[in-house]
């Protein structure tokens, strides 16, 4: 099982839309999502992706077990972990890069946690989260991916990333879609 | 469970020398806070390890920093019209209603039950208690003093609370921010007003290791974003321990995506986000 971890902030809620619909049903991997959103936008999230997305959507409870085929929005207002045991940890720790959930928290999380086995996509967004989480990915043993600066709404958060690592893939958002379908 | 000898050995010295045990902390959680706490400081652990026993003032400071301190005006508002609409009615006839809020923090959860108490015409009839292990916290909590700039945010979850009911969209009621806070945002002061300060009690209590911190049976506990820092042994002592100091017909009240699974879900009925505490 591979586990794939998209963070995205400004401008990236269609593309994870598009992604969320192409993945077919049974996915035998594991999706986690890191999204800011606005603070007090609290509900409605997981019911707004989950109109078009062929896998379930939720919003994990702490010390949740990690499943295949479900796609794990981290909740507004916690930082999302995932544990060596597989298990969801959510804290309320400061924000980072004044954001909770942050997207480097998840990251790097995820980058310990599954090493080799870990996926990392990062999408559109405003500030520079993730660009460090995406390199602990590179450096644990995963695969980076960053969608095209030129597709992005805001650059940012992409361009961030792009400085500072080696990324494996450097895609629109089509292309994420097909390497995702044919990800064994 | 924690393995590596010196983290062993670190919570075994905050333990003999401050007298808390951290020994059933959430691991990847402790360790978090321990790695941060090395970097603030610029020591390892085996500096951290002697400089907490020879400073008491750094082993508090260690012990604070450690306990992760997150309050919020009107925190989920959903949780907040549970408790309105589903645990408040169910108590509207008693004459006293005991509500313990466990690991308070600055004690803006206590000051929204204050609110919405008195809102609702029973704050008279109500003793509130408030529990946090870090006294820096507590003593913010009992000044009632905030930045205006950390609280401004949460003013929208406020209105949402007090001024809508959700069972009724054609309800809508008027709560000025003026009645329950002095704002000065020129001096960035968001002060709570005095008249509400005094409505709880707050005391130090350590909810791992002391018993119930007052003597009394609760009618509401609220222990939010508190157990998501312990491992599931601990966290299940807890659920056993809240059960035992609520009243019977009592209610628990969680952080919104932290949940009973073990053994303990049987001694209670989750009824929406809210845990009732079941007798039969």
């Amino acid at each position: 099982m591979q586990n794939i971890v998209i963070g995205g902030s400004a401008g990236s809620f269609q593309t994870v839309t598009a992604i969320l619909s192409s993945i077919p049903r049974n996915y035998p991997h594991a999706i986690f999502l890191c999204l800011h959103r606005l603070k007090n936008v609290r509900g409605g999230f997981v019911e707004a992706l989950s109109l078009k997305s062929n896998v379930p959507i939720c919003e994990p409870y702490d010390k949740d077990s990690v499943m295949p085929g479900i796609a794990y929005l981290a909740p507004a207002n916690y930082h999302m972990y995932v544990d060596a045991n597989n298990q969801f940890s959510l804290s309320t720790e400061e924000p980072i890069n004044h954001s909770r959930p942050s997207i480097d928290v998840t990251f790097c999380s995820i980058a310990k946690t599954f090493k080799s086995n870990a996926i990392g996509i990062l999408l559109s967004g405003a500030n520079k989260d993730g660009a460090v989480g995406l390199k602990a990915i590179k450096d644990a043993g995963g695969t980076v991916i960053v969608q095209h600066p030129d597709e992005c709404q805001v650059k940012t958060m992409t361009t961030a990333a792009i400085k500072i690592t080696e990324v494996d893939h450097i895609m629109f958002t089509n292309n994420i879609i097909d390497y995702l379908k044919n990800l064994k | 469970m924690f393995e590596d000898p010196d983290i062993l050995t670190f919570i075994r010295t905050l333990r003999d020398y401050a007298g808390y045990d951290f020994s059933n902390y959430s691991e990847k959680s402790f360790l978090r806070r321990a790695e941060k706490i090395m970097m603030d400081y610029k020591l390892d652990i085996h500096g951290l390890i002697s400089k907490v026993k020879s400073d008491r003032l750094f082993l508090e400071k260690v012990v604070k920093d450690i306990t992760v301190n997150t309050t919020e005006l009107f925190r989920d508002p959903q949780v907040w019209h549970a408790i309105k609409y589903r645990i408040l009615p169910r108590l509207a006839s008693k004459r006293e209603i005991n509500i313990w809020h466990a690991g308070c923090s600055t004690g803006l959860e206590v000051y929204s039950m204050i609110i919405l108490l008195n809102e609702m015409g029973m704050l008279h009839r109500c003793h509130i208690y408030a529990t946090d292990l870090n006294t820096d916290v507590l003593n913010t909590a009992k000044a009632g003093v905030y930045s205006y700039r950390s609280i401004s945010e949460f003013l929208e979850n406020f209105n949402k609370v007090l001024c809508e009911n959700p069972y009724n969209f054609d309800e809508h009621l008027v709560v000025t921010h003026e009645k329950y806070f002095d704002i000065n945002k020129v001096k960035d002061t968001f002060k709570i007003k005095p008249e509400f300060l005094d409505k709880a009690v707050f005391k130090k209590h350590d909810l791992v290791t002391e018993p119930n911190p007052f003597d009394v049976a609760y009618d509401i506990i609220l222990c939010r974003n508190v157990l998501i820092y312990f491992n599931t042994i601990l966290q299940n002592k807890l659920f056993i321990d809240f059960w035992n100091y609520l009243d019977p017909f009592g209610s628990l009240v969680l952080g919104i995506h932290e949940s009973i699974i073990g053994p303990p879900s049987a001694k209670y009925e989750k009824k929406g986000l809210i845990y009732n505490k079941k007798v039969f």
